[in-house]
């Protein structure tokens, strides 16, 4: 392939002018991958603490305050869609810790620990203590410990909505990621909230469901509020109670988007304009080679070659330089206990160096159409 | 004439349109093979018009050219390249070698273009053109590491390299000293008497147009002579107050 051979010769002889090039083709790359995997990585983050530890579909009585029943018609609706991860049916109530002058409310969540791990990973997040809600037992979140000075085997009293007080002991400390939610929340196993409720076995404050992909819940919800009409449910959906988080993530990614296409057409630029001299630079060897009988589409090719090789090598430094940058990023917010690991996913890492291909061969348009049209005559006469 | 390779028959070429310039009008001639042929004209007669023309770089505006059998008004760029790679080659006033490559490389050049695979035999052959250009020891070397003499020497080569029939050589000697210009007369009827190759030469100097066995003056873009000479005898020509090489 002579086309070839000359297009390296060519980059192999302007070695300031190839490297600058390539450079900018793995800047360019590298911050794309970086800049795309940070911000996908910190929505993903994001959405974790927000609805990773929550109910993505919730059923609840259509009358505030009313018991739902897990009856077979809603149990069989659930379990038969594929998009459902898992299904939790809890009982909630509203307590008061008092604390000298502070009344502080807490919610508290009862259920089965091993139904409430699936989706607030209980076990997985006990700082101290130990994960267990036996009978008479309660877990609270570590800035409530903190605030009121509250140990795992201490024991705490409630005043339920009844006015009753209520004296469990604190099995456990748990971090849900989120300073409200570790303030507010409590955990008991089933029976103390089915007590304090007034509730038969069947009944329940509401049906928690976290799907596969939390951003399918409109079609699910959709499908379920058909199903179950008849039953005097409502079914919630979490999209709909986090609007402004979700308009908040979409416009963090329409930001990373134009980043990164703002810095490929600074790299498109960058090599288009660079092509373009070195086109210029070699009309008179490109003229010399047409009059020794190179056609003109072999001609123009060696500036798509060299296009190409400047791509295939930009966009391998690239990658390098991006995993270097996300890798270092991981580790250097790590150590300060503050971040979260970039995830640079192989799919991204293959659309990004498509991408770099893609506008270094675009970029190679000019110059190879006006190598195809170069006349030898011009640079015979011309010397 | 038996083996013809070059016919003009009508050749014309006028540039511009608003105000167009007759540069060629109405040249006719035959050249065969194994001919030694120099044309020969005042600067701007035409005559390196004609040779551009005849080496497929210019297109005729009037008249037809046909070389080796191929009207050349009828190939398309890609016929005209494919024909101008294997039946030419050139020689020109400037070496014009490409510095990026080595002499081995600038020699083959015309041999890779034609896609030919370089093998034992290329090997051979080019050994045996480095030795009759006397560029022995020199095949590694950068084109630019090179005397201007040497320069249009590996020229010469590349012109030859594909084993052209016509090498069409533009101001061969004009950048060259008297002994470097001896050399390259010596090379051209060397490759002409034992090879065979036709040459055609635009030239200033008239003592390398006397040792030619054809000249054609162009005047005015004219072809106003076209003689046959005995080899090394002078001929008067009509343009004899051209400026001496």
């Amino acid at each position: 392939m002579l086309s070839l051979r000359i297009a390296m010769r060519f980059l192999r002889t302007s070695p300031v002018q190839t490297g600058l090039i390539v450079a900018g083709i793995a800047v360019g790359i590298a911050v794309q991958i970086f800049v795309g995997s940070l911000i996908t990585s910190l929505q993903a983050n994001l959405l974790d603490r927000t609805i990773g530890s929550a109910s993505h579909v919730t059923i609840v009585a259509v009358k505030d305050g009313d018991p739902v029943a897990f009856s077979e018609l809603v149990k069989n609706t659930v379990r038969s869609s594929t998009l459902v991860r898992t299904v939790v049916p809890v009982r909630a109530v509203t307590a008061v810790f008092t604390k000298s002058t502070d009344n502080v409310p807490l919610s508290i969540t009862g259920g089965d620990l091993t139904n409430l791990d699936t989706i607030y990973k209980l076990t997985e997040r006990t700082q101290r203590g130990r994960a267990s809600l036996g009978d008479g037992e309660v877990m609270v979140g570590k800035d409530f410990a903190d605030k009121y000075a509250v140990s795992p085997g201490d024991r705490i009293t409630l005043s339920l909505p009844r006015r009753e007080a209520v004296n469990l002991r604190v099995s456990g400390v748990f971090d849900l990621g989120s300073s409200a939610a570790n303030t507010r929340t409590a955990f008991t196993g089933p029976g103390f909230a089915q007590r304090a409720l007034g509730l038969s076995a069947d009944k329940y404050t509401a049906i928690q469901v976290q799907l596969t992909d939390p951003f399918t819940s409109k079609a699910v919800v959709a499908d379920w509020q058909g199903h179950l009409k008849v039953q005097g449910v409502r079914v919630n959906d979490w999209q709909v109670e986090n609007k402004d988080l979700l308009s908040a993530l979409a416009s963090q990614g329409s930001s990373s988007y134009m980043i990164q296409v703002f810095v490929l057409v600074a790299v498109a630029l960058g090599i288009a304009s660079t092509l373009a001299i070195s086109a210029v630079q070699k009309t008179k060897q490109i003229g010399i080679l047409k009059a020794l009988g190179m056609s003109d589409s072999a001609a123009g090719s060696i500036f798509l070659w060299q296009a190409t090789i400047m791509g295939v090598v930009g966009v391998i430094g690239g990658i390098a330089l991006g995993l270097l940058l996300t890798t270092g990023f991981t580790l250097g917010t790590a150590k300060s206990g503050s971040g979260f690991p970039i995830v640079t996913k192989p799919s991204f890492i293959t659309i990004s160096a498509g991408i770099g291909l893609t506008v270094a061969l675009l970029s190679s348009i000019v110059p190879t159409r006006k190598t195809t049209r170069l006349d030898p005559i011009e640079v015979i006469q011309n010397g | 004439m038996a083996d013809v390779l070059v016919t003009a028959e009508g050749l014309g070429k006028t540039y511009g349109v608003a105000n167009p310039t007759r540069a060629l009008d109405d040249v006719s001639f035959e050249i065969g093979g194994a001919e030694f042929v120099s044309i020969i004209g005042r600067s701007g007669s035409g005559k390196s018009t004609l040779l551009n023309m005849i080496g497929l770089l210019d297109t005729p505006t009037d008249g037809t050219l046909v070389l080796e059998g191929n009207d050349v008004s009828t190939l398309d760029k890609d016929g005209r390249s494919r024909l101008r790679n294997g039946l030419l080659g050139f020689v020109f006033q400037f070496h014009y070698l490409l510095p990026e490559f080595s002499v081995m490389e600038n020699l083959t050049m015309p041999a890779r273009i034609a896609g030919k695979p370089a093998g034992k035999s290329e090997t051979t052959y080019v050994e045996e053109l480095l030795e009759l250009l006397g560029l022995e020891g020199l095949a590694k070397k950068g084109a630019n590491d090179l005397s201007g003499g040497q320069k249009q020497r590996v020229a010469i080569g590349r012109a030859l390299m594909n084993r052209p029939r016509i090498v069409l050589a533009d101001e061969p000697t004009g950048n060259l000293d008297t002994e470097n210009t001896e050399a390259v007369y010596d090379l051209f009827r060397k490759f002409n008497q034992e090879w065979g190759t036709t040459f055609i030469i635009v030239t200033h100097d008239q003592a390398i147009a006397q040792r030619t066995d054809r000249i054609i003056e162009i005047r005015d873009g004219r072809l106003v002579q076209d003689v046959r000479t005995a080899y090394g005898s002078p001929v008067r020509l009509l343009g004899e107050d051209l400026p001496q090489g």
